[in-house]
């Protein structure tokens, strides 16, 4: 005989569904926070793997600057190479004003990570040089 | 069944004194509280017949909110209608609270093989008559016996009082209810679906750390970001700051004597200037928007380019 006052069972079924709004809009505001967390990592991987692949690929890196001391232009101008573990030093005391434009152009166009860089006048045609590449 | 045994079994009827009873009791209504027909109706089921209950006591009934029962008998059926709130009301008059009542039953259920006519008070007797328990005056009776119900094995034939049904109709009540439990359902299931999505999302985040190699936190991918983009943004300066020294027309006495990269400055020394002759240079850099600083001593001059 003792049976449920419907304005109880009401009361109930309301306080439920307000219950599980109350859950949804905490689900709903996880899903954006995870929303933007995905785009936001994505953003920054993409871009982190743009950017060390440009700046740091050492063995690419070494590649491409092998392949400019290798310039027929180049190869004459006794550059002074140094490989560092971090870093790369291109030096000469003396190098002729044509080889220090090409090179320069060279490294200027890719995509190195210029360190420390010193360049000197010697003479009209003559200048000291010291670069240092850091990967 | 086993436990019905023990229970006590009252009669209850509007002119019968108070029930002083203890514990549970199942009580026996007297016919002055329900209407009863006999149908012989063309529907095989109960149920069917329940549904036409309202339509069938339609105009038998006074104003009021009727629950209805029916059973099968032979090939006839015996259906009820009744007031709960009229039930519950003389349960309250008589002592008798909700709680300890049982179950309930009609007369007419559990009376309907008496052979004699018995009293139930001083005024009425209940009676057989044409297979209908009914209650007729005491006075067309002699010396009847009082009706016990002490021997008499109930059926199985017992209704529930909707205690609330003069307040909201039972069809109102299933409407919002199954409004609510609609609206529950569709939350929760939205809530489902939400929490999938969001469980996805992270796997696809978990994956991207994979396929990218990054760190294990986001706070250390962050700043090796920042590393390489204050890289990029040096380079680039320096790339753009040079392109503007080295394409400078100077005149042929000037001469472009050093160049120099350190940390964040980038330095270009020019030689053979005159006095004043610097200015086309620090045209040049202005117009380039170059933020720089320059100083001229013994016909060089020094300008310092922050990267």
């Amino acid at each position: 005989m003792n049976r449920i006052n419907p304005l109880h069972l009401g009361l109930l079924l309301i306080v439920i569904l307000i219950f599980v709004i109350f859950k949804l809009n905490n689900a709903k505001v996880e899903l954006l926070e995870a929303k933007e967390s995905y785009k936001e990592t994505l953003i920054v991987a993409t871009e982190l793997k743009d950017l060390k692949k440009v700046y740091a690929d050492k063995k690419k890196l070494k590649k491409s600057l092998q392949r400019i001391l290798q310039l027929s232009s180049l190869r004459s101008a006794k550059i002074v190479k140094t490989s560092k573990k971090t870093y790369m030093i291109l030096s000469s005391k003396s190098i002729d004003k044509k080889a220090l434009n090409t090179l320069m152009a060279k490294i200027l166009n890719a995509n190195f990570n210029l360190n420390s860089l010193k360049i000197k006048q010697l003479s009209e045609q003559k200048a000291s040089l010291y670069m240092e590449i850091k990967w | 069944m086993k436990f019905n045994k023990k229970l006590k079994t009252v009669f209850l009827d509007p002119h019968s004194s108070e029930i002083k009873v203890t514990g549970k009791v199942n009580v026996v209504l007297s016919p002055a509280f329900y209407w009863v027909k006999k149908l012989a109706l063309p529907i095989k089921s109960v149920g069917a017949v329940k549904k036409l209950l309202p339509s069938i006591f339609e105009d038998t009934l006074p104003e009021g909110t009727y629950s209805y029962y029916a059973y099968k008998k032979e090939d006839l059926f015996i259906v009820f209608a009744y007031e709960d709130k009229l039930i519950l009301d003389t349960l309250s008059q008589k002592g008798l609270k909700p709680a300890n009542v049982a179950n309930i039953y009609f007369a007419q259920t559990e009376l309907d093989i008496i052979e004699t006519d018995y009293k139930v008070d001083k005024n009425q007797n209940i009676v057989l008559k044409d297979d209908i328990v009914i209650l007729l005056p005491s006075m067309l009776f002699e010396k009847s016996q009082y009706l016990d119900l002490k021997k008499t094995k109930l059926s199985k034939h017992k209704i529930t009082l909707t205690q609330f049904g003069h307040i909201i109709d039972s069809k109102s009540i299933y409407k919002i209810t199954a409004i609510l439990l609609a609206f529950i359902f569709l939350v929760v299931t939205e809530l489902f679906i939400t929490t999938q999505k969001t469980a996805e999302i992270v796997t696809l985040k978990e994956e991207l750390f994979t396929k990218y190699k990054l760190k294990s936190t986001m706070f250390q991918n962050r700043s090796m970001l920042k590393k390489y983009n204050n890289i990029h943004t040096k380079q680039m300066k320096i790339r753009e700051y040079s392109s503007a020294i080295l394409s400078l027309r100077l005149q042929s006495k000037n001469k472009l004597t050093q160049l120099t990269l350190k940390d964040k400055t980038l330095v270009a020394n020019f030689s053979g200037v005159e006095n004043g002759k610097e200015r086309y240079i620090i045209k040049v850099l202005k117009n380039k928007k170059i933020q720089f600083k320059s100083s001229f001593k013994n016909k060089i001059f020094h300008v310092e380019m922050a990267l």
